[in-house]
């Protein structure tokens, strides 16, 4: 199947403040993608008009052949795309268990709960050590876990990651994105916004830098990690 | 002066000499209808300044049944005229509202319309429980020799109207307003400006109690019998409330206009329907489809009218 | 001694109905953030449900009850999706006011179609007793109080272990992130709301042969149910049951105990409601200052 994701001129933003300006991106079958760029440039606003919490003012946005303009979100999630939003956003009163079983609310994905949930703990074996433990109790590596736990359980073919980095010890870091790498071998698409540039590049083969809402520079890993825009505002 | 600004001063002049003027008129029904847009306008009023401070009131019937009761006590016991008697009331309402504000100091929201609402409630019932002051669910009239006639009554309900929209008019120039509009987006906004928000939750209140307890007080000079059923009617917050809703919330004309529209509405609709359930089921529905339609009341609507006809030219004008 | 065990079973068996009523109001203020004024009303409409039921058909209310809780969760359901749904984002005064109206609107129409007179809808259970030595255990109460126990129990186990239930639980929690789990939270509204008036409803019913009916009779409860849930802790079910026990042990001890007690009795939720409100509100009813005027 031909899953891309098409972001075509999309114009979106809050009540009066336009975040994004006409931008355009694309995610390939199989692809990491890292999304860099300072605070407020349009980052997160990109995964959440993707995901459909944020309605875009203009623009074309597809996946694979579907038009995801107009969908609401639970129905984005029912195409295939799942996201992991900043600060987690776990159920804090729901169990693990809980919080992963309703990742596979949607219909697409019930009938593979089993499966999913296997995958998952095997992913990170910590989850399944805690199946009964509030989520609010979780430390925030563990909450981070459980988070992308959640969203692929979802069986996505796209996954957003917001900032899966932040907040966590370098050791956690180091743990999470190895995991990410391992969903990355699995074949799974992956559009990553991440601070953290040096780790975002090691996993990603292309990559946008945004500035004012805007793709400032495109291009593959290597050709990012040799402009000099980047490295002096994010390798530097 | 722009020719709207005159023609609005105009306006509110002769509608002033006009409410003036009817208590004069003699006629019992042109003074009871008097008597009920002009309380009204008082609850309304009353009601939409506590709400300009985000304090949405569930409980006007508490301070109008108090109003109430303290001027047919001070009446009957202390033999207080009309004029003292309204003062008592009015002392009676602000040190209510204010009691009220101090004690539910950090409750905003849902939870101070519920906290104010239980305030009503609780009084009910002990005017019930208490026959001795209040003559229980029997009630008490009004001793009918203090009664100086309806013309004097009719003339204060006009004249605690007018003086109540002054108020209300005088307090939007000040900084007190400027603290309440603050309030009302958030508190801890207000805090950061420095705006400590008590002193002004609890002058809002007060000011807004003594008015509503004004009008029951006034009421009960005009209607003469009391009982804790009629004094903290539920009914009277619903009135108090729809009228700023219909007219506009936030604006000073709005719960004039709102009460004059609910007293002509709920009296053609009991002269042709009867049964007074049609009219409360009118405000009702009044009350869901303004929420829905129009939750910037008439006013609002007619502000937007007014702007679009002053031309969408200047409005583009000013967009770049 | 006998006394104080007749005041228990009364107090537990009032307690019962408003654990009912106040758990209505619980699951919708909960998962919607609207509080609902007109919860009274289905009230209402339910014990009128059942008293026509009885009138006309001569069919006994508890056998009406399945019926009740079914147009009370589709009469609910509606609501929402044709007027709540368009003011969840509505100033809190928007919202208090729209749940307001319907509650005028609902009382008046059962004042013009069914009159203001007080009605009763006798039950087979309505004037039998069971009684142990000194104690009297009233058939009708003893019914309603299980019915009123067995729907609480259902409503908790739904919420508790069905797949809408858990998505109804973390919607309440982060309604953002249950978005991004696929949940149509529109929906959830909407069936929470269904469920809330399914529960009034059949309170309503409940009360048709306990009680008095008349169109007026639904706010009072309101009032009570939120003395109950601020009693028992917004957001705790197992608050709100404790809380429907508290109220209802107490108004039956103030009606014994102080003379000419049943009128002050009516007035006990109240005074619970605003020492909560005024006293802790940050511990008990712990919303009260997190949640900013919208």
């Amino acid at each position: 199947m031909d899953d891309v994701l098409r972001l075509d001129s999309i114009h979106a933003g809050y009540q009066g403040a336009k975040v994004l300006v006409n931008l355009s991106l694309e995610v390939h079958p199989g692809e990491v993608v890292c999304v860099l760029g300072a605070n407020g440039a349009g980052k997160t606003t990109t995964l959440l008009t993707i995901a459909g919490l944020l309605r875009p003012m203009a623009g074309q946005m597809t996946f694979g052949q579907e038009d995801l303009l107009r969908l609401p979100p639970y129905r984005i999630v029912e195409r295939g795309i799942s996201l992991v939003p900043e600060g987690r956003q776990v159920f804090p009163n729901l169990t693990v268990l809980e919080n992963l079983l309703l990742g596979s609310y949607c219909a697409r994905a019930r009938s593979e709960r089993q499966g999913a949930l296997e995958e998952v703990y095997a992913l990170f074996p910590r989850l399944r050590e805690r199946v009964q433990q509030m989520a609010g109790l979780l430390s925030g590596g563990e909450q981070q876990m459980l988070a992308i736990g959640r969203a692929l359980m979802s069986r996505p073919r796209l996954l957003l990651l917001d900032e899966p980095s932040l907040g966590l010890a370098p050791r956690l870091v180091h743990a999470i994105f190895d995991a990410i790498g391992v969903i990355a071998q699995k074949g799974l698409s992956i559009l990553l916004v991440e601070q953290n540039a040096r780790a975002a590049l090691s996993l990603a083969s292309r990559g946008y830098v945004l500035a004012h809402g805007q793709v400032a520079v495109a291009g593959s890993t290597r050709e990012l990690q040799d402009s000099p825009r980047v490295k002096e505002a994010f390798l530097g | 002066m722009r020719p709207a600004t005159l023609a609005k001063a105009l306006a509110g002049a002769g509608v002033t000499g006009a409410l003036l003027v009817l208590p004069f008129v003699g006629s019992p029904l042109v003074n009871d209808w008097t008597v009920r847009i002009c309380s009204l306008i008082i609850l309304a009023v009353s009601w939409n300044l506590a709400l300009n401070a985000g304090l949405i009131s569930l409980g006007h019937s508490a301070f109008w049944g108090l109003g109430s009761y303290a001027a047919l006590l001070s009446a009957n016991d202390l033999g207080a005229t009309l004029p003292v008697s309204l003062v008592i009331a009015m002392l009676a309402g602000s040190l209510a509202g204010s009691g009220l504000a101090a004690v539910t100091g950090s409750l905003r929201g849902i939870f101070f319309a519920i906290a104010t609402l239980a305030f009503s409630e609780i009084l009910r019932v002990v005017a019930l429980m208490t026959p001795q002051f209040t003559g229980g669910a029997e009630g008490l009239y009004l001793n009918p020799t203090l009664r100086p006639g309806s013309t004097p009554v009719t003339l204060g309900v006009v004249l605690g109207a007018l003086a109540c929209l002054a108020v209300s008019y005088a307090l939007s120039l000040t900084r007190f307003n400027i603290a309440c509009r603050a309030m009302r987006s958030s508190e801890e906004t207000s805090k950061m400006f420095g705006i400590n928000p008590l002193p002004y939750r609890v002058g809002c209140l007060a000011i807004a109690g003594a008015m509503a307890s004004l009008a029951g007080g006034l009421n009960l000079w005009h209607g003469g019998f009391l009982d804790p059923l009629v004094a903290f009617d539920l009914h009277v917050t619903v009135l108090a409330q729809i009228a700023p809703i219909v007219g506009g919330i936030y604006t000073l004309t709005g719960p004039v206009v709102g009460a004059v529209l609910i007293v002509v509405l709920s009296e053609v609709t009991r002269i042709w329907l009867g049964a007074s359930g049609y009219s409360q089921l009118i405000l009702g529905v009044l009350l869901v489809v303004c929420v829905l339609a129009m939750p910037a009341g008439l006013i609002g609507l007619w502000r937007n009218y007014a702007q679009k006809r002053a031309g969408s030219g200047s409005l583009e004008a000013g967009h770049g | 001694m006998g006394i104080y065990l007749q005041l228990l079973i009364d107090g537990i068996l009032l307690g019962g109905l408003y654990t009912l009523v106040a758990t209505g109001i619980s699951l919708s203020y909960g998962v919607i953030r609207v509080i609902n004024f007109a919860h009274g009303e289905f009230i209402m409409l339910g014990a009128y449900a059942a008293f026509w039921a009885v009138t006309l058909s001569g069919l006994d209310p508890l056998l009406m009850l399945p019926a009740i809780i079914v147009g009370g969760g589709l009469f609910g359901y509606a609501l929402q999706r044709l007027f709540i749904q368009r003011i969840l984002n509505a100033p809190h005064v928007n919202q208090i006011l729209l749940t307001f109206g319907f509650s005028l609107i609902l009382q008046n129409i059962a004042a013009i179609l069914w009159t203001g007179d007080l009605r009763s809808a006798p039950s087979v259970v309505s004037y039998s007793v069971t009684e142990l030595g000194p104690l009297m255990v009233p058939h009708s109460r003893l019914v309603a109080f299980t019915v009123a126990v067995v729907l609480v129990i259902g409503m908790l186990a739904w919420l508790k272990w069905s797949e809408l239930g858990r998505a109804t639980r973390a919607v309440a929690q982060n309604h953002r992130a249950a978005l991004l789990m696929g949940i149509n939270i529109h929906l959830i509204y909407a069936i929470c709301f269904g469920i809330s008036a399914s529960l009034g409803a059949a309170a309503g019913s409940l009360m048709s042969f306990l009680v008095t009916i008349s169109p007026w009779m639904g706010f009072p409860l309101v009032v009570k149910s939120f003395a109950v849930v601020a009693l028992g802790g917004l957001g705790s079910v197992l608050g709100t049951i404790v809380g429907g026990f508290v109220l209802g042990l107490s108004e039956t001890a103030v009606s014994f105990f102080i003379p000419g007690g049943s009128g002050w009795a009516e007035g006990v939720s109240f005074v619970f409601l605003i020492a909560i409100l005024v006293f802790r509100p940050r511990g008990i009813f712990g919303l009260a200052v997190e949640e900013d005027a919208r």
